[in-house]
């Protein structure tokens, strides 16, 4: 009798029509003759009614390693189901929708920080400002006011830690984290609800 | 008489900075601006004078502003301080972006997971431009 020990990988990418063994969606680890033999077990194609997402749940993979050799003990540690991505073709990214969204995003984003100044009073603010400092009084305090434009900017490339491709620093910018938070949150929804062992309902039966 | 009216003033005026104090700090931990920028200088450990100096550029902020204090000094002082004024408000306004995640959420709409530096940029150029435009030209309208 050989122990075998089990870790499913997190995700996966597949092509369609791919034949997914177990070797793609796990770790395996143990003797040698077991794992040659564990490895190449199919458990599924992909098809085309899958739509883009499969989940495979680890009493699956249990389930096909007992069909081939019920005597082989599978210790499993790590998550307890794999997310198969399909990428059907891959998509090619847009040109014109990616100027789009930036031509929106620019916009938007000057239109946004003038409603803001208008609303909080911006530029009374700056002309106080100009008469403290200074003594004088001053109708446009552009002296203020043009590097206030560009710290704006660079307040906000410091907060992202990221100047295009450069970065100030190894740590991952709230950015990256805030994406990763996302796509931990759609994972775990599609592992409770894509996940046929975890959803019964009563006319399953 | 004098001496409640006097009192109640100093109450009111008391509970009102008391209120909007409370206010501001909460508004600066939402969005944590100050952790990130000890996060950015490695200097966690200084996080109180931090603090310090939040409070008293409030104080100092609210009495010249509630003066007519003019303190004649040169005008090329204007310059770092416009500056250091913009880089917290784009600090708070990315962080505000941020907060709302529209970032993750686009990015995955239009399949564009690598390219999405490219379109903070274009938020960052556009909160320049919104704002030079303002300032040079939209307030003479």
């Amino acid at each position: 009798m050989a122990v075998v020990y089990i870790r499913m990988r997190n995700r996966v990418q597949a092509k369609g029509n791919q034949t997914v063994r177990i070797k793609d969606i796990a770790r395996i680890i143990g003797p040698e003759e077991v794992i040659i033999k564990i490895e190449e077990i199919i458990l599924l194609t992909v098809k085309k009614e899958d739509k883009n997402i499969i989940v495979i749940d680890l009493a699956q993979v249990i389930m096909a390693i007992r069909k081939v050799d019920p005597t082989i003990e599978v210790e499993t540690f790590g998550p307890s189901q794999t997310i198969i991505e399909i990428i059907l073709s891959k998509k090619k990214m847009s040109y014109l929708t990616f100027a789009l969204v930036w031509f929106l995003l620019f916009v938007g984003g000057g239109m946004t920080i003038m409603n803001f100044h208008v609303d909080v009073s911006m530029g009374e603010v700056h002309q106080k400002i100009f008469t403290i400092i200074t003594g004088k009084v001053e109708d446009k305090p552009l002296l203020i006011q043009i590097p206030y434009s560009f710290g704006l900017g660079m307040g906000m490339i410091l907060f992202f830690n990221h100047f295009f491709k450069k970065r100030f620093n190894e740590e991952p910018s709230p950015l990256e984290v805030e994406m990763f938070n996302y796509q931990q949150d759609l994972d775990r929804y599609v592992i409770m609800n894509e996940n046929k062992e975890n959803v019964r309902r009563l006319d399953d039966r | 008489m004098m001496t409640g009216k006097i009192i109640f003033g100093i109450f009111v005026g008391l509970a009102g900075g008391f209120a909007t104090g409370a206010g501001f700090v909460a508004f600066l931990t939402v969005l944590g601006v100050i952790p990130r920028l000890t996060q950015l200088t490695k200097t966690m450990k200084m996080i109180h004078y931090y603090e310090g100096a939040i409070i008293a550029g409030v104080v100092a902020g609210t009495w010249l502003g509630l003066q007519e204090t003019e303190l004649s000094l040169p005008h090329f002082l204007l310059i770092p301080i416009g500056l250091a004024d913009g880089i917290f408000n784009g600090m708070l306004a990315a962080a505000l972006t941020e907060v709302l995640n529209v970032f993750p959420v686009l990015s995955k709409r239009i399949g564009i997971q690598e390219k999405i530096i490219y379109l903070l940029m274009a938020l960052v150029l556009g909160k320049i431009a919104g704002s030079l435009f303002q300032w040079i030209y939209y307030v003479d309208l």
